[in-house]
């Protein structure tokens, strides 16, 4: 799975009959420069952390087999903090010894 | 799903059986990066849309024997070219 930050939503009229009327939101995945494309059966606001998964399981996670994602939502992280991520590891990896 | 701008078209008489008579557009990324996707929507040159990849643009494809591995799935309504790049 992917961790993506939601950047808005993506309007798109024109479209194949079996991508049905969802929600398809821009998403950029964590680490990469590059935008993505993803279904949103969650529910998510613009900013939210989340994670996303690909290939044959976004078909499924997006309701049905017959689903043509390859990109779609599954979560929406509670807490995600970007910049201290680093220190947030390393803390729980050695949590402090209490007496 | 990644977002892509139509190129032009592209017409391969001589073609795989189960690639039918699908109409297949040149697109390119925001980096520039050209690929060949199947068009069952009919996009012009200078559209955005959205490419659905992998397993699912067979299904796209509304056949899952038709053997595509990037189908165009909708029109982009509202996109433009600064927001692709950055």
């Amino acid at each position: 799975m992917k961790i993506c930050q939601v950047e808005g939503t993506l309007v798109a009229t024109a479209r194949i009959g079996s991508l049905e009327n969802r929600r398809l939101l821009v998403v950029k995945e964590r680490g990469s420069s590059g935008k993505q494309v993803a279904v949103d059966p969650v529910g998510c606001k613009p900013g939210d952390w989340v994670i996303a998964v690909g290939s044959s399981a976004a078909r499924d996670a997006a309701g049905s087999k017959d689903y043509p994602s390859d990109l779609t939502i599954v979560g929406i992280i509670d807490y995600w903090d970007e910049s201290g991520e680093r220190a947030g590891v390393k803390a729980d990896a050695n949590p402090p010894r209490r007496a | 799903m990644q977002i892509h701008r139509v190129v032009r078209e592209l017409v391969t008489t001589k073609r795989n059986f189960w690639l039918a008579a699908k109409s297949l557009r040149v697109v390119e990324d925001h980096k520039g990066n050209l690929e060949v996707a199947l068009d069952p929507i009919g996009a012009k040159p200078g559209d955005f849309v959205v490419t659905i990849g992998v397993s699912a643009a067979r299904i796209a494809a509304g056949n899952p024997k038709i053997t595509t591995d990037l189908t165009i799935g909708g029109i982009i309504d509202h996109w433009d070219e600064a927001r692709w790049r950055s």
